[in-house]
């Protein structure tokens, strides 16, 4: 990994290393950081190389992850960037906010957290601009961002299991929007989403035939709402939760047009 | 708790499940504002827990204040104390954070979560008057002491809750993996959890819960006793993964005649042989000092590191240092 060989605090002048540099694993990486590793592990961790850095006594806690791929590492960041604040154009998608820079570059996932409190959005981008250099990768986001609507548009982010909370809905992105919830999940090949359809049909039990794509349904369900399952090819979308006054149906025929 | 989607915290309230267990920092903050969405209809019913990472008073208690903006809540039922491992880790500062938050009415009880260093840490807290509930690691892959400083805590009547139950091989299993799928038809999953909740000093336990299939699986889980069979199941298991799998005790520190860090060097081989990352394990193995790089087990007359777990520590080291040695 390039960034595990270049990553020391001498990226930006006047910073010094605090400590010994730190490395981790799938295995250890609840020694670091508890239980939020389970959050890193979902998204398919790989390894962790981090380093802090002291300047003027302010310290940088500065985290380089490796995910395998550019999708995971992107779903991480999606995961934990603050939904409710705009992010900017650092790699394939950042976030500065005045304690901690999060930010994706192809397979990488860069985080610093700041001490003490107080704003430290400027020495954060410097950072980000010498680290954005030594992270090779994607600075593009994932295609997959483009079949949700914009309007509307809460969060949306990569789930790594469980969509929906289903665990036959393996892996997918999920949008977070005021009327509902969208989500598109991408299966193995037609046949096996065809599968996926007959089951998801047998565990909502009352379901109704919904003229989408190549097959679908509407039901309601106690904890996802109202609910309408499209499949097009190997692709499953849909929407839940929709709120009274919106159309479930119309809104996942919108969706299965736009992939 | 790290999950899928709200709907399973909802459901899991709903089923019964009345303890759930954040921290401010998970999911970059965005774990603590799921589950207070998702429990919002449920908050008079159920007990809630988050944890603070801070080290300073001050820091502490900016935390908890953001933790419950985040959680939509007045209160916390019990806030943790993060990760610690050594008694002075857990500062009067820190104590008084929590004492403070406790008069103010943010909290109702005060905690110390713990990951290692237990021997010493809880018997500590099972004597100190301010700490009301000890978050542990615990499960069948730890040595019998456990069992006796759980048996301290819960004496001294404070809560126990248990964490990482479905430890070593099982931790890092994931739903769909080879591993999950073997786990899982053996039963060995939920046997880990039995073993937990068979222990009468352990209060409740925080398995995770990634979506409806694993919630319903643990509610099985709990209302089967830990049996004969299940005992059988975790024996083959720790016999299984006893030869290779360090637990980090330290129990081998300065246990080599060379001087070795023995559970470093098995963790690199780790990384090469449990995740496929040769280049990371090399690289950590290069920047030992010269003498344990270069160091050949196979040139001793006999290994004096015993593991009390059973690996095969030279066999081990040997491996290592065919593998990454230049």
């Amino acid at each position: 990994m390039l960034a595990a060989a270049l990553l020391a605090c001498s990226l930006v002048p006047g910073w010094t290393q605090h400590g010994a540099a730190r490395s981790y694993t799938a295995d250890n990486l609840f020694e670091y950081m508890d239980g939020n590793s389970e959050g890193y592990l979902l998204y398919g961790f790989l390894s962790m190389r981090g380093v802090t850095c002291e300047k003027g006594g302010v310290t940088f806690v500065v985290d380089v992850s490796d995910f395998g791929d550019a999708d995971s590492s992107y779903g991480m960041f999606s995961a934990n960037r603050d939904p409710r604040l705009p992010t900017e154009k650092i790699g394939a998608g950042g976030q500065i906010v005045p304690r901690r820079l999060v930010f994706v570059r192809g397979q990488y996932y860069l985080e610093i957290a700041a001490n003490p409190e107080g704003d430290h959005s400027a020495a954060l981008r410097e950072w980000a601009n010498a680290l954005e250099n030594i992270v090779e990768g994607s600075t593009e986001p994932p295609a997959a961002l483009g079949w949700f609507p914009a309007e509307k548009q809460q969060s949306l982010r990569l789930v790594p299991e469980s969509v929906l909370g289903i665990r036959m809905l393996k892996r997918g992105y999920v949008g977070q929007y005021d009327y509902g919830k969208a989500f598109v999940v991408t299966d193995e090949s037609p046949a096996a989403a065809g599968a996926t359809m007959a089951k998801l049909k047998a565990r909502f039990g009352d379901t109704t035939a919904a003229g989408i794509a190549d097959e679908a349904f509407t039901v309601t369900d106690q904890y996802l709402g109202r609910i309408c399952i499209f499949r097009k090819g190997r692709m499953i979308g849909g929407y839940a939760n929709v709120i009274e006054g919106q159309d479930a149906k119309a809104l996942a025929t919108a969706l299965a047009a736009r992939l | 708790m790290v999950t899928s989607d709200g709907s399973v915290v909802e459901r899991a309230a709903d089923l019964g499940i009345t303890y759930f267990d954040t921290a401010r920092g998970y999911m970059g903050g965005n774990n603590e504002r799921m589950v207070g969405t998702a429990l919002k209809r449920k908050r008079n019913d159920v007990t809630l827990s988050t944890k603070s990472h801070a080290g300073s008073k001050a820091d502490a208690l900016r935390d908890l204040d953001t933790s419950l903006r985040e959680l939509g809540t007045d209160h916390v039922d019990i806030w943790y104390l993060h990760a610690k491992t050594r008694p002075d880790e857990v500062t009067d500062e820190l104590i008084e954070a929590q004492q403070e938050a406790k008069k103010a009415g943010k909290i109702r009880f005060a905690g110390v979560s713990s990951h290692s260093g237990q021997k010493e840490l809880l018997p500590w807290l099972a004597k100190n008057p301010n700490i009301d509930v000890v978050l542990t690691a615990y499960n069948f892959t730890q040595e019998a002491f456990m069992n006796d400083v759980i048996a301290e805590v819960e004496k001294a009547g404070k809560g126990v809750v248990a964490m990482k139950v479905m430890a070593g091989g099982l931790r890092t299993a994931r739903p769909g993996t080879p591993n999950y799928d073997k786990f899982k038809r053996d039963g060995a999953l939920p046997a880990a959890l039995q073993w937990v909740l068979q222990n009468p000093n352990v209060h409740t336990t925080i398995p995770s819960m990634t979506d409806m299939d694993q919630l319903e699986e643990n509610l099985k889980a709990m209302s089967q006793p830990f049996g004969d069979a299940q005992k059988k199941l975790l024996a083959v298991h720790l016999r299984q993964i006893s030869p290779s799998y360090c637990r980090m005790c330290g129990e081998c520190d300065g246990q080599c005649r060379k001087g070795l860090p023995v559970a470093d060097v098995l963790r690199f081989l780790t990384y090469a042989e449990g995740y496929g990352q040769f280049g990371l394990a090399r690289e950590r193995y290069q920047e030992l000092n010269p003498a344990h790089a270069n160091s050949k087990c196979a040139d001793c007359p006999g290994c004096t590191v015993q593991c009390p777990y059973g690996v095969k520590v030279a066999s081990r080291l040997i491996r290592a240092q065919e593998l990454f040695a230049c």
